[in-house]
């Protein structure tokens, strides 16, 4: 579903080279949960950047879903982030003008879903995160963990094959997280492919596999108590 | 996708409203500003005749002395009446008229009306009326035959046929002008041709002529001459016929611009004979300007109306360079919003677009404002003391401008703004809080 | 101060900055043109006309049909005038300063009317220069003898010999030379002889240009009312509508198959002239206003967005130990060098649009004094403008510095 061939990421100024990747080889099949971890200014923020098509790599190849992108200009590209990914930011990032009901119906509008189509959609998926009636009210007048379940219905709406979260759960209490990471593993067990970036230890436990990045580079992980003890030393 | 961008705009410029209020101001007084001055430009230099001006044609003969009080080696600006009456004979053209201003005491024999000056007289002959497509609502003009007998017959405007009669039903009845009583013969519409074109020596913006009348008989009953008189030589009488003065204008209709050579060599001959016989000095030095030529050689439109023009335009710049600014500021403070529809699958072309329809409502909103100060504009410019006040209207072409003035100039204004905004790049905005 | 760092942060922000040195090189261009137009217009009207505005009236008579001895009505005509309360002089003439339509000749030094100079000529009754309070400078008003009646000289070419004219007359034909004494060739085949020099009488209009817009002469001719048209009076000042209403009862009884078709005291004369250049500068000064106003309101907009853009670098600034002031003056001396730049374009733009406008419309060339003018009042408008972001940014807490959210 996701594949990436020696991707690397080089941000220059003027003055400094900066590698935010290097020659990273990762694959994601149909089904898989991945948590991506690694410390601050490892590159994990970059690698999902690009993953999520919202930055383009230095080189390498990255194809999403067998399309290559890396040959693709920004239409087409926006086409398929709109498509193919649904994204869950740290901060929910909902527009606060917006009631619910038009924040999820923002992807729908440049699919091009007729009014009919946009309205089944968006009342399923906020009925998918258990906030059907709060349909027309808006992003502050709910609590974090609500803001975030709109998140992903707005994520889901589409019917997106791969789901990418930046630290869904950091801005949340842990009880709150725990809701949020349950729906999110409902979603994958029906068939989302579900990547994780995140440095919560226990969000990385749940995952099928773990990919940690250190210094741009990608070390694959198998779950196991080693890493469990890592994070805690 | 362009009804949910207008909903998007709406909100938007609902969000900021100072923000959105001075942007439509500033569009508005722009436009508000261009339209009027444009407006009165348009006005004063429309063409007066368009359905005829390349088939009407000014006369203009050189017969000034060689040296002598005018040297100037341009043809006069009017005819002598010598040479008027000569062409006017001759009838090389299709047509040909003789004409001059004129002003008259008018005695409406009415106890409650007392005399009272007319000046907006017009001396000719009996070819003016079908040359100029002169708009008759009752009886018509006079024939060739009544000009060779200085006959007593008038024509009037609907204006003067009103004031002096109360009515326009008066054909047969007698007009006093001066001491002497003119038939009324026939009655026009109302007809204003702006602007003056056959005659630039009167006013040129004027309310138009209202009493047409053979030029011979004016000649008799002592109407008094309207217009300029120059004389380049010694005379007792400047309008005596053979002085050596001009005040009399000549026009004549030729069909095709063949017919315009023929004439003009015609002219040349003329002025080539008149030199043989001793009346002229000068080589031949003719002119056969059309309405629009000639109405262009003597710079009527006002340089004042021109140059405030300019000034309107210039303003409506900085207005438009204070929008982009503003639009500008509108759009990036959104940069969240922007990067948080990228995120979700917008084209940069998407917001490229709506960004665009913002700009263009804002230009909409601007231009109905701005109308409405173009109105207002022109309500004071018909309060102006200038001639062609009045005449100061927005008609549809002017008003349908002005929307598309508005509506243009904020979405070039809001083209930069746009890229900027649709350059936003998706990844930069996310972890930004 | 620290100018690097803001050029250089200026540098980041290109849009924005260009776009307020545009604003400011436009908004300089524009109204340093128009207050210099302004400036041409009211001088304009300050025009001097030589003539004793206060007092004179002018009144237009035209008869009705053909009139038998019109010169002993004229004649009649005026003793009735002067027989008014308050009425000092009267004449019978063809034209009135600033009056708009002219009697032009040319003048010359010989007999053939060669390179002859296009000169304002006034005929009239006794009275003239009395009634136009016109001042004479040199030799004196015509003799009772020295007059002709206008048909004699048009009708039978009767020589009249004697002219007055005026000072810029007298340069023209005869520079840097006393003209007193001298002949000039005004009408007919034998000249006339200057008697007598006015230091100014305008002409009608300067439709003939401005070069000759000192020229014109007095004939000592006098005109029927039939033909002149105008009867002109000095009288006592205020009293002159009051005086033209007695006039057009007296002239009315004498003869009343006539026209009265203008009674004016020369204020409306003057006004009346000059009224497009009044509505020229009444649009300058409210596009320039407008123009100030809304480049203010414009910068406000963009100096508010920079500071709401820059909000966390201020807060850091402030952290770090600046004051309030060092806030405040950063903006500031940010708006001072934009302005400066925008100034200094301006100031070259406006000698460009200048140039355009000497060439198309025949208006002088901008002064140098206008320049510094307009730099300061942009300058000021600019600190006015900025004054409100700015000291919304120094009112920042350093405590945003801390905030990561």
């Amino acid at each position: 579903m996701l594949q990436m061939t020696q991707v690397s990421k080089v941000f220059r100024t003027e003055v400094v080279e900066t590698h935010a990747l290097r020659a990273l080889d990762l694959e994601v099949t149909e089904g898989e949960f991945v948590a991506v971890t690694g410390p601050s200014g490892s590159g994990k923020t970059t690698f999902l950047n690009i993953a999520g098509l919202l930055e383009e790599a230095t080189s390498g190849e990255y194809k999403l879903d067998g399309v290559d992108i890396t040959k693709l200009g920004d239409r087409d590209r926006s086409r398929l982030r709109n498509e193919k990914i649904g994204f869950v930011f740290q901060s929910f990032n909902l527009i606060p003008d917006l009631d619910l009901f038009d924040n999820i119906d923002v992807p729908l509008r440049y699919r091009g879903f007729s009014r009919a189509e946009r309205k089944k959609r968006i009342e399923e998926a906020l009925e998918r995160v258990g906030l059907a009636s709060r349909l027309r009210h808006y992003p502050a007048e709910l609590s974090g963990g609500q803001q975030q379940r709109v998140a992903i219905a707005r994520a889901i709406a589409g019917g997106p094959k791969l789901l990418l979260a930046d630290e869904p759960t950091g801005n949340l209490d842990s009880q709150m997280a725990r809701e949020i990471m349950r729906l999110l593993e409902e979603l994958n067990a029906q068939g989302t492919v579900l990547v994780i970036v995140t440095h919560d230890p226990e969000i990385a436990a749940r995952a099928q596999r773990n990919v940690h990045i250190v210094d741009g580079v990608a070390t694959d992980l198998e779950r196991g108590p080693s890493l469990v003890k890592k994070a805690h030393a | 996708m362009i009804g949910y961008y207008l909903a998007l705009a709406g909100r938007s410029l609902r969000r900021n409203v100072v923000l959105t209020i001075l942007m439509i101001v500033a569009i508005a007084f722009g436009v508000g500003a261009s339209m009027t001055t444009l407006t009165v430009l348009h006005v004063l230099s429309a063409d007066p005749i368009p359905q005829k001006s390349d088939r009407l044609y000014y006369v203009q003969l050189d017969p000034k002395k060689l040296r002598g009080v005018d040297e100037s080696p341009e043809p006069n600006r009017q005819m002598t009446l010598l040479d008027a009456q000569n062409l006017l004979k001759a009838k090389k053209a299709d047509r040909q008229a003789l004409m001059t201003g004129g002003n008259a005491g008018i005695d409406a024999q009415r106890p409650d009306l007392p005399p009272f000056p007319l000046d907006d007289v017009r001396q000719t002959t009996a070819d003016f009326f079908s040359m100029f497509d002169v708009p008759f609502i009752a009886g018509t003009g006079w024939t060739a035959a009544d000009d060779d007998n200085a006959a007593r017959v008038c024509v009037l405007g609907k204006a003067l046929a009103e004031k002096v009669y109360g009515s326009t039903n008066v054909i047969g009845k007698t007009l006093r002008v001066e001491k002497d009583d003119l038939r009324v013969i026939g009655v026009i519409d109302d007809w204003r041709p702006v602007p003056h074109f056959y005659d630039l020596n009167t006013d040129t913006y004027g309310k138009g002529d209202q009493l047409f009348l053979p030029f011979s008989t004016s000649l008799q009953i002592n109407v008094g001459h309207s217009g300029s008189t120059n004389c380049w030589d010694e005379h007792t009488d400047a309008f005596a016929v053979g002085a050596p003065c001009e005040w009399v204008q000549f026009w004549v209709e030729l069909d095709s611009k063949d017919k315009a050579a023929a004439y003009k060599d015609y002219l040349i001959a003329y002025s080539q004979e008149q030199k043989r016989a001793g009346t002229y000095e000068r080589d031949p030095n003719v002119r056969l300007p059309d309405v629009m030529q000639w109405l262009a050689y003597n710079e009527v439109v006002p340089d004042d109306a021109r140059l405030q023009t300019w000034i309107a335009l210039g303003f409506l710049l900085v207005c438009l360079v204070n929008t982009v600014g503003l639009l500008l500021t509108k759009f990036l403070r959104r940069s969240a919003d922007i990067g948080v529809r990228r995120a979700l699958g917008a084209s940069k072309r998407a917001i490229f677009l709506q960004l665009l329809v913002e700009a263009g409502v804002v230009g909409l909103v601007g231009g109905v404002l701005g109308l409405g100060l173009a109105w207002l504009g022109l309500w004071a410019v018909r309060h102006q003391p200038a001639t062609y006040a009045d005449l100061a209207h927005l008609d549809m072409p002017m008003l349908l401008s002005t929307f598309a003035l508005a509506i243009l100039a904020t979405v070039l204004a809001g083209l930069l703004p746009a890229w900027r905004g649709c350059q936003v790049a998706p990844a930069a905005q996310l972890r930004s809080h | 101060m620290h100018f690097v760092p803001i050029l250089s942060t200026l540098r980041r922000h290109k849009t924005a900055a260009l776009l307020v040195v545009l604003e400011i090189a436009l908004t300089c261009a524009i109204v340093c043109n128009a207050v210099f137009l302004i400036r041409n217009r009211l001088q304009r009207m300050d025009k001097d006309t030589g003539v004793a505005e206060t007092e004179v009236v002018d009144f237009r008579i035209a008869g009705i049909g053909v009139k038998q001895n019109e010169m002993a009505q004229t004649v009649q005509d005026m003793a009735a005038l002067r027989a008014i309360p308050g009425v000092k002089f009267v004449a019978s003439t063809n034209m009135i300063p600033l009056g708009g339509s002219t009697w032009n000749t040319g003048v010359s030094l010989n007999a053939d009317q060669t390179g002859a100079t296009n000169s304002a000529v006034y005929v009239g009754t006794e009275d003239l220069v009395e009634t136009l309070g016109v001042r004479i400078i040199a030799g004196r008003d015509f003799t009772p003898d020295e007059y002709q009646d206008y048909d004699a000289v048009m009708k039978e070419k009767v020589h009249y010999g004697s002219v007055i004219v005026t000072k810029g007359l007298a340069e023209r034909m005869y520079p840097g030379q006393h003209a007193l004494g001298k002949p000039l060739y005004t009408w007919g085949k034998q000249p006339q002889t200057i008697v007598g020099i006015v230091e100014r009488l305008a002409r009608p209009n300067d439709d003939n240009g401005a070069d000759i817009t000192d020229c014109a002469f007095i004939a000592p001719v006098r005109p029927a009312y039939t033909v002149g048209a105008h009867y002109l009076m000095r009288v006592e000042p205020g009293r002159g509508h009051q005086i033209l209403d007695q006039a057009e009862t007296a002239l009315m009884k004498l003869d009343p198959v006539r026209l009265v078709f203008g009674k004016k005291t020369f204020a409306e004369v003057r006004a009346e002239y000059f009224k497009e250049d009044r509505a020229m500068a009444f649009l300058l000064v409210g596009v320039s206003v407008a123009l100030l106003v809304i480049t203010g309101l414009g910068i406000v907009g963009l100096a508010s967005f920079w500071v709401q853009q820059r909000t966390r670098q201020i807060g850091i600034r402030r952290a770090l130990g600046a004051t309030r002031s060092n806030i405040l003056h950063y903006f500031q001396i940010e708006n001072f060098i934009l302005a400066t730049i925008g100034i200094v374009l301006g100031m070259a733009l406006a000698y460009a649009v200048n140039l355009w406008l000497m060439h198309k419309y025949q208006v002088p060339r901008l002064p140098g004094t206008f320049l510094p003018i307009g730099a300061a009042l942009l300058w000021l408008l600019g600190q006015l403008a900025v004054l409100g972001p700015a000291m919304r940014a120094s009112m920042i807490a350093p405590a945003t510095a801390t905030r990561s959210v």
